[in-house]
């Protein structure tokens, strides 16, 4: 298990580590750079609170190993603020008391953030189909569900007072 | 392992050709996590088809779409060209895996697995490969290349799909575990073309998981040329019954498979050629409220509707948990577990883990000073095994190192000797005394009896008798963060243990115990904590975290994954359970009988309370006069059961819940009817006997249930023919407290802090319940101030008081209590502080947000703001009071008995699907009675929460063990509700009021939104269908078989 370089942005800064191909990315950021605003829950893809944006879009930090982030531009919960969807997104789930234990409310937040950048126009079916990855287990989902239709409506009207 | 990066599919062929069979060609890699996981070989070298760029990109031209191999998923069902051109792959995408893994799953990986779900979609596309093998390209159609035997150097490197024309019309439908994100049962997809009201040319396939990927030939041959209108479709169905090959796996028959491919065909294909719209079920009528009840939310109390305290550093992701902490020089500790599920520990060498270099720690029994044994009621578990291991599960040794990878090594050289001794796995056969011995003390762990009147007279009176089995899974608590957190060495020697828990001064007890350490000695800090639910109040990692911070001197971190968090956890205790139950011809009940088995596991944690507690409940809500039960409790080699919210009592509930409909049908009584007739009114004794609280809300919950809005919905075969639809209800009566036996008292402090918050001190732990909005809800009633003004003090031994445990439902109580006793001192002395600072009497001053005014204005102006209070006192003059209170009980000596319940009923409407036998919850309305909602957000997120964990008991959820070992290792296969599986709509509705007299304040809600749900669905699928399911989860296949009968 030989150590190799590999270069990506994290949260819009260039980082230049040297890990084993296979490190996975939920280790790097939770093990090796201290950050653990993403949690890992099953480490198998299935949950989804260790979700990231990766080149813009929610991956799963469990699954993506080392050797895939040359030349990414990953966003992990810590950096999620660079993105202006992100405090309107968090705004609507606090007021709605989104969550409970909040262990899985990172990865569900970021999939919205995501979701959000590129679809304002989600409806409530897109927002589900958007979240079948993330588990909660505190919830009923439907506090997510307020919170996510509140966000995209205050995404959608923030962008029309800018236009 | 190498991974390269070839830039020709000559040069990734050339690699893979004399790397032998150790190597692998990979993409979006999304599938070697859990191939690895489950055991699979990692290979020497992992060939990355990335930079390949022919393999890249997705066209639709000249009548086909062409989707490269390297393709992600997202890519393809998101391209506009294959959305016109395939419709059927991009909708079919849809379905698998989550959303976020085909953002990195490429479509060629999910062929070259030779066993997705997208397989028959492209084998009813007739989709041709493009191929590399033997250095040239070749085009080879999908079924000829899964026909052959698959041949490790070749490349898939594209997928064409001829484009369909119109007058076409294509089915999909994957049938999972669960809605959606699922492993597939069956996934079926079909290409009809339509010609003047026949049958075209038609193309069907099944496939999916153990389903190998076929066409159905025969079934394409019965339907081509055919009328539409006069389709024969039994004979279409009885075709593919014979024709679809599946096997039985952990999960569903064979048989299951075939029945779902049949019906889903059909069904799809009546559906979209007769031109049946899809019928969406009407959502119900708005609610009737009751005199005095409320629907909870933001929306209908945006005047009770607060933030929660801890919400916003949840949502920005900043709350640090207890295993997200880091710090130089921090160890990474390991568990070594026993892996076999009974044996004799013949002996422990750790010698060559301990000299691995960056191995700081090594423990085992040897390193235990104290008792090496632990458990909330009986200390029969030991902290790490010394004469035998009772289930695969049992730590045996612990390792500290620098990293993880060292960790891991260290426990490979740890060398166990064991003696394998019998497997005990069925807790039926255990309870013989001829079966071997899981403990000295045999396998009756606990056996409990209560009688009364005459049973065997009662049913003598009996007109109607129903006798059931009702069998029950062991169910995963499924928190998020599993079991972990850190110990450390303080300067002062002082040894703190910091893992999540929900009780930190018994785990600081119990730890006391084990290490042979005062109390006083160790700090426990049990919070916050990613979920519980029961699964954290027995002690997890905490002896082996301090056995290596102790032994190392160094702090020690420690998390277990997932697939450890399931072997070594508890679960909820599986349960059989035999009920008869007898009622006269006007639906009085005369008699019951109950037999109930629960399977302990190896140790007994809470198991014992569990049954009591499930006993306790054996008449639910209901009076009956002769009624005889016995419990009975077994050890076994099956893991661990122990506490899982609602504490038995939710079992027992699905019984009379469902034996109650199942008489009332027998009576030609309504549901409500029966139970009218049968309930219990307020100021009777308690089911063993005992005295039981004010505020009895049976009859307000059975007329929230008759009235509810859902029996005015459509019930019975929906318009399109998919569903038969069906309302049930359930009342739901649980206790609060620990009862009369355990030793239950509680208590807190209230002071103002330094920087002038006033600070309330409670031993209570948040587990997402919303521990601090209730605290500051309540601090801020009785005080004056406002929630901002009050800063909650929780979950650490050095922080806060004993309160007690943050189980049965007892901390809404508590710190009710705490702040009720405390307020009016504290305000005194508050106000003296303040008076003596402005020159004013005490008694005109009062406290309102953020300080001290005068009583008598209104203009809310601050004579002192609490902050200004703070500096101007010395710390010694600062207001601190304490209390200390026993938990209200009731005196019985019979037995543990309940002083408090908290009152609901649950609806459900439920849609079966004729097709797959499967139920889907459309609605969910819980009402409650649980006294003053003491914050509206918590109280909504437990009752919802509740339900969904019902859910999921009900429908979904079963950890499978064969042998003594887990089948349902990860979250893959056990199959949590996910966002599809919620009930489409879920409503909570709470009456607050109280008795007069009443001194007792808010209930706790943590276990009332779970208690009636399964009896609730079970109801609503009696009521749609006539079957009642008595073994949860339901089975899919009970409940298609039944329909077929009834046709």
């Amino acid at each position: 298990m030989s150590a190799a370089r590999v270069s990506f942005r994290l949260n819009g800064v260039e980082r230049a580590l040297d890990v084993t191909a296979e490190t996975r990315l939920s280790e790097i950021l939770r093990d090796l750079l201290w950050l653990t605003a993403s949690k890992v829950a099953c480490g198998v893809g299935r949950c989804g609170a260790c979700t990231v944006l990766m080149n813009g879009k929610p991956v799963n930090a469990c699954l993506a190993m080392a050797w895939q982030l040359e030349g990414a531009d990953i966003v992990s919960p810590e950096g999620l603020d660079i993105l202006p969807e992100t405090r309107i997104v968090r705004q609507a789930m606090t007021e709605e008391n989104a969550f409970q234990c909040g262990y899985c409310a990172p990865g569900f937040v970021t999939v919205l953030v995501g979701l959000l950048r590129n679809e304002p126009e989600a409806d409530l079916s897109r927002i589900k189909a958007a979240l079948e990855g993330n588990i909660c287990r505190c919830t009923g989902y439907h506090s997510i569900l307020r919170g996510a239709q509140a966000a995209a409506e205050a995404v959608r009207a923030e962008r029309s007072d800018l236009s | 392992m190498r991974v390269v990066h070839p830039e020709s599919l000559t040069e990734a062929q050339e690699i893979a050709r004399d790397a032998g069979g150790t190597a692998c060609f990979v993409a979006g890699a999304t599938a070697l996590q859990l191939l690895w996981a489950n055991g699979g070989a990692k290979p020497d070298i992992l060939i990355d088809l990335g930079q390949i760029a022919e393999l890249k990109g997705v066209q639709a031209e000249g009548g086909h779409v062409r989707a490269g191999a390297l393709a992600t998923l997202s890519d393809v069902s998101s391209d506009v060209g294959l959305q016109t051109g395939a419709p059927l792959l991009a909708h079919a995408i849809g379905s698998v895996a989550g959303p976020a893994v085909r953002n990195l799953a490429t479509i060629g990986g999910n062929i070259a697995n030779r066993n997705g779900c997208l397989l028959p979609v492209l084998l009813a596309l007739e989709a041709r490969l493009v191929v590399f093998r033997s250095g040239a390209i070749a085009e080879i159609a999908l079924g000829d290349w899964l026909r052959e035997t698959p041949a490790a150097t070749d490349i898939v490197c594209a997928v064409n799909v001829p484009a369909l024309g119109d007058e076409v019309v294509w089915i999909y439908r994957k049938v999972g575990l669960r809605r959606t994100f699922t492993p597939s049962i069956v996934a079926i997809a079909g290409v009809v073309h339509v010609d003047n009201g026949r049958f075209g040319e038609c193309r069907i396939a099944v496939g999916g998981g153990v389903v190998s990927p076929s066409r159905l030939i025969s079934t394409e041959l019965a339907l081509q040329g055919k009328s539409i209108e006069s389709c024969d479709w039994t004979a279409v169905s009885e075709t593919i019954l014979r024709e679809v090959e599946a096997p039985d796996d952990l999960f569903r028959s064979g048989a299951y498979r075939r029945k779902a491919a049949a019906g889903t065909i059909v069904h799809a294909l009546q559906a979209k050629l007769g031109g049946v719209a899809y019928h969406a079920h009407a959502d119900p009528p708005p609610p009737a409220l009751a005199r005095g009840e409320i629907e909870l939310g933001k929306k209908t109390l945006p005047d009770r509707w607060f933030t929660r305290p801890d919400m916003p550093e949840k949502v920005d992701a900043t709350l640090s948990y207890l295993t997200d902490v880091r710090e130089d020089g921090m160890l990474v500790g390991r568990i070594l577990r026993a892996g076999v599920p009974h044996a004799r520990l013949l002996s422990i060498d750790v010698s060559a883990a301990e000299a691995l270099p960056g191995v700081a720690a090594v423990v085992t029994h040897r390193d235990i000073r104290g008792e090496n044994g632990f458990g909330i009621v009986f200390q029969d578990q030991p902290a790490l095994c010394h004469d035998k291991v009772r289930y695969a599960g049992d730590p045996v040794a612990a390792v500290a190192a620098v990293d993880a990878a060292t960790a891991e090594v260290a426990l490979g050289l740890i060398r166990v000797a064991y003696e394998p001794l019998p497997l005990v796995d069925d807790p039926e056969i255990a309870l013989d005394p001829r079966s071997a011995a899981v403990h000295d003390s045999g396998n009756v762990q606990t056996e409990l009896h209560f009688d009364r009147g005459d049973i065997e007279a009662g049913f003598l009176q009996a007109a109607h008798v129903v006798e059931e089995i009702y069998e029950m899974p062991r169910q995963m608590h499924g928190f998020l963060e599993t079991e972990g957190g850190f110990a450390r060495l303080e300067a002062d020697g002082t040894l703190h243990v910091a893992a999540g828990g929900q009780h930190n001064y018994r785990d600081r007890m119990q730890l006391s115990r084990i290490l042979g350490i005062p109390e006083e000695r160790i700090r426990v800090t049990s919070s916050p904590t990613g979920g519980s639910f029961g699964g954290k109040d027995e002690l997890t990692v905490q002896p082996a975290l301090a056995l290596l911070a102790i032994k190392s001197g160094k702090a020690v971190r420690l998390h277990l994954d997932r697939t450890e968090s399931v072997v070594a956890g508890t679960k909820r205790n599986p349960m059989r359970l035999r009920m008869r139950t007898g009622c006269d011809r006007d639906g009085r009940l005369v008699a019951q009988e109950v037999d109930l088995i629960s399977d302990s596991g190896a140790y007994a944690s809470l198991s014992p309370g569990v049954l009591e507690t499930a006993l306790e409940h054996a008449a639910g809500p209901y009076v009956i006069a002769n009624i005889r039960t016995r419990g009975r409790l077994a050890y076994t080699n099956n893991g661990v059961g122990g506490a899982f919210r609602g504490f038995g009592a939710n079992q027992m509930t699905f019984a009379v819940e469902c034996q109650m409909d199942r008489l009332a049908g027998l009576c030609g009584l309504s549901p409500s009817d029966m139970r009218r007739r049968n309930l219990r009114t307020p100021g009777m004794p308690g089911y063993l006997g005992q005295r039981v609280s004010l505020t009895e809300r049976c009859d307000e919950m059975l007329e929230a249930a008759m009235t509810s809005r859902l029996w005015s919905c459509e019930r019975g075969l929906s318009p399109d023919g998919a569903d038969y639809v069906g309302v049930g209800m359930a009342l739901s009566y649980q206790g609060n407290g620990l009862g009369t036996i355990p030793h239950d008292e509680g208590g807190g402090v209230l002071r103002l802090a330094e920087d002038g918050r006033i600070e309330a001190l409670l031993g209570l732990d948040e587990l997402g319940q919303g521990l601090h909005a209730a605290i500051t809800s309540q601090v801020a009633d009785f005080v004056g101030c406002t929630r901002d003004d009050v800063r909650p003090i929780t979950g650490d031994t050095l922080l806060a008081p004993d309160s007690g445990s943050t189980t049965a439902s007892r901390g809404s109580y508590v710190l009710w209590n705490t702040a009720r006793r405390t307020a009016p001192e504290f305000v005194r002395r508050m106000t003296a502080a303040a008076g003596l600072r402005l020159d004013r009497e005490p008694q005109d001053l009062c406290l309102v947000a953020g300080g001290i005014a005068d009583r008598r204005s209104n203009s809310g102006d601050l004579l002192i703001s609490y902050v200004d209070l703070a500096a101007a006192l010395d710390p010694a003059e600062r207001p601190s009071v304490s209390t200390h209170f026993a938990f209200p009980k009731t005196e019985h000596d019979g037995g543990n008995a309940r002083y408090i319940f908290a009152f609901g009923a649950t609806i459900a409407r439920v849609a079966v699907s004729r097709a797959t036998g499967e139920a889907r919850v459309l609605d969910l309305d819980l009402h409650s009675a649980a006294g003053p909602v003491i914050d509206v957000a918590s109280y909504l997120g437990q009752m919802e929460g509740g339900a969904m964990q019902g859910l999921g008991f009900t429908l979904l959820e079963d950890s499978l063990m064969r042998d003594g070992a887990y089948l349902t290792t990860n979250l893959d296969t056990y199959m949590m509700p996910g966002i599809a599986d919620t009930a489409e709509r879920l409503s909570v509705f709470a009456q607050e009021s109280l008795d007069e007299g009443d001194d007792l304040g808010p209930r706790g809600v943590g276990e009332l939104g779970i208690a009636s749900v399964t009896p609730a669905i079970v109801n609503a699928v009696g009521d749609a269908i006539g079957f009642w399911p008595s073994r949860s989860p339901l089975s899919p296949e009970a409940i298609h078989d039944y329909m077929e009968r009834m046709q």
